[in-house]
């Protein structure tokens, strides 16, 4: 009997655990049929050849990552229950990095895009994705748990990050960053899709991988117009559009210190006189950190970025004195 | 009895009947819970986020350039805590944001070379908020802990949840946390679910003499270190002031080995150091150090890497049985130590009390004195030697020119002899090989030849050449080849060594890296495992332990030689660079360590190997150097040289 009653207080001392798990199981066990297993091409270079997805109409449309994988005559797409279905692709946006799928079955379980969510710093997260492939058939896809750490544009720096996506992502405080995760999906902790998570991103200034996933507000006109069978351009130019007369040194009547090394840092040579560079106070040593808000690292990076600037537009500058930031505003033509 | 069980049954039925019932509230209390805790760990984001500042660096010559990284702001007038990793020195320029949102000029004012840490000023007139710090004494394993930057965006912090893993980490520098900690959120705090601070986001190693890395390779792990506010808190006047910290030297050896294990007896005291001002003597054993008890030398330190130069502790000692107590103010740099030298090779096989003299150095210190081989030193000053090893030991308590009295025993006869001690010379030595003890030698049933080293559990390949007249009787050198990338030929290594390993009784053992064509510092471990196996098989005089490798093998014969001190006694590091990033560490008495560089001329590297040789010279490492023509073949009369030197490292 004794044990018994132990056995009991036990348990009820485990609830809160229990209670937890319980709370995302049912969660989890409400989203795993929406989720789909996509394997297409890969395999070579240590490159895999699978990822995730997951269904959004019940015309078996399915959201998933454009990539390599999906550049195959052949896609499979596992369902939960273990079903395969060969996997059509309906279209992609390849600036976005999304690509729609649709299978010949209908009536499955599916997210609504109308019902996605958007989710806060702070806020607890599930990813749901088949990470590593470790699911096979009809085994459920892996759950992870995280908080979302951030939410940021992804073009706040030029070159950080190599991805043609430049919208707001959530960064994840979990590690998503894996083969295969690409194409999951990431729901708020009561099950709301909230966002698609994205390909393997590694930020080129200090080699650490990110994990995150973008949110799907910002996919869904895209989305449909795939849908809708509308085409979306296959390629994107990234640069913005060039000026045909931009602003150069010279017109802004600065000389820069001689370009000798690989990042010479922009320190301003000589001012012409009677320039506009002299007219608003440019002296030499000045240190050139900011033009138009964009970072400045050397004298090339300047040249690069006058370039995008056309000369009946100004350019502001924020540069260095000293101990001293001054902002300069020279005045286009 | 039987209504007690019925009273029992009842109990029973009606918990059964509670959880039946309960499901879905434990769901929805649940659900509420967890939305508190969400919320509270969000209020504790947003309460802290205005101190964490983002700091961009601007215009280093860096090849690579470092993104935004994070800040504490520490003192309302902006001097703001920062992770030294993320910030090269030689950076143009920092940009802090301020209070109001805006960009403000900074400027680096002192390091923390103990902890890893920058202080910054950030020129501003704004006000910054600061942050309560928890008291070391509150932290506590298991509670909540949240890791914010400032680098995805200058306007909100990026966060990351984990607990605090250990509350002492890192020889007592650090908390331990399991939230993600990365160059993401380096220099931002860690805080706690009420958002007080617990410390510094900041990559740290256990291992910071090892030089291959300073812990960021661990980013993302699930560890990572804050170093404790409340541990820098005291010393921020001194560090606004412009002078940095660094760890605190006490300038005394203590016995080697095991450092979870054995007691702190001290078996040298440096001239010139700390412990020799504060009178402590060889044989003291260290049983408290600034009020904490030390049963171990790990816990000394524990102890002492909490503690920075400058800082004076009281240490209490037992000395023939009394316990001795001192005050004793910890140094930023000892004066380097220089092993004193007297110029003779013992006899490795004699096993009687003393030290049989099997060589003496042409003009040297033992020659003038008129020491010849076969004498026994007997006594150094009033301590009866047992053997070589305790030679070296005695010996270790003293500098070049300092002066003791030998005595030795010639023909039955006990003569005392006054001498200056002298410096390690620097050329490679001409010696005969050792000559095999006189008794037959014991069964050996080891094999012998090329061997393969396996060890369970690691992916690389490993061989050992031993030599076919290996005697268990005798203590065999051990030589670790690191290869240089792709050059991982067996027979050549065997063809080049084996008749070398017989005539000065070595083993070679060389293991691959994972990748033919390069090494990972992290190897350096699998090397150590392999060089354990060797040593619990074979009889390996602890004396002549040498790695030896070219170029990327080179550089990591260094990092493993420096890394290792317990075990390394000599590199040779062939047209290799010296990647130690963290500096060199100080000469140490009781664990020596010999360098042979070996330089090829017109080699892109060949500079910086000469400007490492010169900064071991001023640290005072007994250091050579030969030069060789392009393409820096090793002839074999080089190799045999080589191993001469090798031979010699028991030198005394």
């Amino acid at each position: 009997m004794h044990r018994i009653f132990l056995a009991i207080f036990l348990f009820l001392a485990g609830i809160s655990n229990l209670a937890q798990s319980a709370d995302f199981s049912v969660i989890s066990a409400g989203v795993q049929p929406k989720m789909v297993k996509v394997y297409g091409a890969g395999g070579i270079r240590g490159l895999e050849g699978y990822q995730s997805g997951f269904l959004i109409s019940d015309q078996g449309h399915i959201l998933t990552v454009w990539s390599y994988v999906l550049d195959t005559d052949y896609i499979t797409v596992t369902l939960d229950d273990g079903r395969k279905f060969e996997g059509e692709i309906v279209g992609a946006d390849p600036r976005l990095e999304v690509a729609v799928l649709k299978i010949d079955t209908e009536g499955l379980e599916h997210f609504k895009l109308g019902d996605s969510v958007g989710v806060n710093p702070g806020a607890r997260i599930l990813a749901f994705s088949n990470l590593f492939k470790i699911a096979t058939g009809d085994e459920p896809n892996s759950v992870l748990h995280g908080i979302v750490a951030a939410t940021t544009p992804l073009n706040a720096r030029r070159g950080a990050f190599k991805t043609t996506y430049k919208g707001t992502v959530y960064i994840l405080d979990a590690i998503t960053n894996n083969p295969g995760a690409a194409g999951g999906a990431l729901t708020t902790r009561k099950g709301e899709l909230a966002g698609l998570l994205g390909k393997e991103l590694r930020n080129s200034q200090n080699g650490t991988w990110l994990n995150y996933a973008m949110p799907i507000n910002e996919l869904i006109p895209a989305i449909e117009d795939i849908i809708a069978g509308k085409t979306r351009p296959r390629s994107f130019d990234d640069d913005v559009i060039r000026p045909d007369v931009p602003h150069t040194l010279k017109t802004l009547g600065v000389r820069m210190v001689p370009d000798v090394l690989s990042k010479t840092p922009p320190f301003v040579d000589s001012v012409t006189a009677s320039s506009e560079a002299e007219k608003k106070g440019l002296r030499p040593d000045d240190l050139i950190l900011y033009i138009n808000d964009r970072r400045v690292d050397s004298c090339a990076t300047l040249r690069s970025e006058l370039e995008l600037i056309d000369q009946i537009d100004d350019v502001t500058l924020v540069i260095q004195r000293g101990d001293d930031l001054v902002e300069i505003i020279l005045q286009g033509e | 009895m039987k209504s007690t069980i019925t009273i029992k049954h009842k109990m029973i039925v009606a918990f059964l009947s509670l959880l039946v019932l309960q499901p879905n509230m434990f769901v929805n209390a649940q659900d509420d819970l967890l939305e508190r805790e969400e919320k509270a760990l969000q209020a504790a984001v947003m309460k802290a986020s205005p101190s964490v500042i983002q700091l961009e660096l601007v215009g280093g010559l860096e090849s690579q350039e470092l993104g935004p990284v994070s800040g504490l702001a520490v003192t309302t007038d902006g001097f703001v805590l920062a992770s030294a990793t993320m910030i090269p020195a030689n950076i143009t320029s920092i940009l802090a944001t301020t209070p109001s949102g805006k960009r403000a000029s900074a400027k680096v004012i002192s390091h923390d070379y103990s902890r890893n840490l920058v202080l910054l000023k950030v020129n501003t007139q704004e006000t910054y908020t600061l942050l309560e710090a928890i008291p070391r004494d509150e932290i506590i394993v298991g509670q909540w802990s949240i890791a914010l930057g400032r680098t995805f965006s200058r306007e909100f912090t990026n966060q990351s949840v984990g607990i605090v893993s250990a509350a002492n980490r890192v020889w007592g520098k650090a908390i331990q946390s399991d939230a993600k900690i990365s160059p993401a959120n380096y220099g931002g705090p860690l805080i706690d679910i009420r958002g007080r601070v617990f410390g510094v986001l900041t990559p740290l190693t256990p291992n910071p003499q090892g030089g291959q890395s300073d812990g960021s390779e661990w980013y993302d792990s699930g560890i990572g270190f804050a170093v404790p506010i409340a541990d820098i808190m005291p010393h921020l006047e001194k560090l606004k002031n412009g002078d940095s910290l660094y760890p605190g030297r006490l300038g005394i050896s203590l016995t080697a080995g095991n450092i979870y294990d054995l007691p702190a007896q001290v078996v040298a005291v440096q001239p010139k150091s700390p412990a020799r001002d504060a009178g402590l003597k060889k044989g003291d054993i260290i049983v408290e150090l600034a009020g904490n008890s030390v049963t171990r030398q790990s816990e000394l330190r524990h102890i002492l890497g909490a503690h920075y130069a400058g800082d004076t502790i009281s240490i209490k000692v037992t000395r023939d049985g009394e316990i001795v107590t001192a005050e004793v103010t910890l140094a930023q740099e000892l004066e380097p130590y220089e092993h004193p030298f007297l110029g003779i090779l013992p006899d490795r096989h004699y096993d009687q009390q003393g030290v049989l003299i099997r060589y003496v150095y042409p003009n040297s210190i033992a020659e003038q004195a008129g020491l010849k081989s076969g004498d026994i030193i007997a006594r150094l000053n009033e301590t009866v030697i047992k053997d070589h090893n305790q030679l070296r030991v005695e010996l270790a308590n003293f500098e070049p020119s300092g002066e003791v009295q030998l005595h030795y025993l010639r023909d039955g006869q006990i003569t005392p002899i006054n001498v200056m001690l002298a410096s390690i010379p620097s050329e490679l030595p001409v010696i005969q090989e050792h000559p095999l003890p006189a008794t037959p030698a014991p069964a050996n049933n080891l094999a012998t030849g090329l061997v393969e080293i396996k060890l369970p559990e690691e992916a690389n390949d490993c061989h050992a050449i031993i030599p076919a007249n290996y005697r268990s009787d005798v203590p065999h050198g051990l030589v670790v080849w690191l290869h240089a990338p792709g050059d991982v030929n067996d027979d050549i290594l065997k063809q080049q060594w084996e008749m070398l390993a017989a005539k000065y009784h070595l083993i070679i053992l060389a293991p691959k890296a994972a990748d033919d064509n390069r090494w990972q510092p992290t190897e350096i471990e699998f090397i150590r495992k392999t060089m354990d196996n060797v040593i619990n098989t074979y009889n390996i005089d602890r004396n002549r332990i040498v790695s030896f490798g070219r170029q990327a093998g080179g550089a990591m014969s260094l990092i493993l030689g420096f890394s290792h001190r317990d075990l390394v006694r000599g590199i040779i590091p062939v047209d290799a660079p010296f990647p130690l990033r963290a500096g060199i560490s100080p000469n140490d008495p009781a664990e020596r360590l010999a360098i042979h560089a070996i330089l090829v001329k017109g080699s892109p590297v060949s500079r910086a190997i000469g400007n490492a040789v010169k900064a071991l010279e001023t640290a005072k490492y007994p250091v050579s150097r030969t030069e060789l023509e392009s393409p820096g073949k090793i002839t074999d009369a080089l190799r045999e040289s080589l191993t001469q030197w090798i031979d010699s490292l028991d030198r005394i």
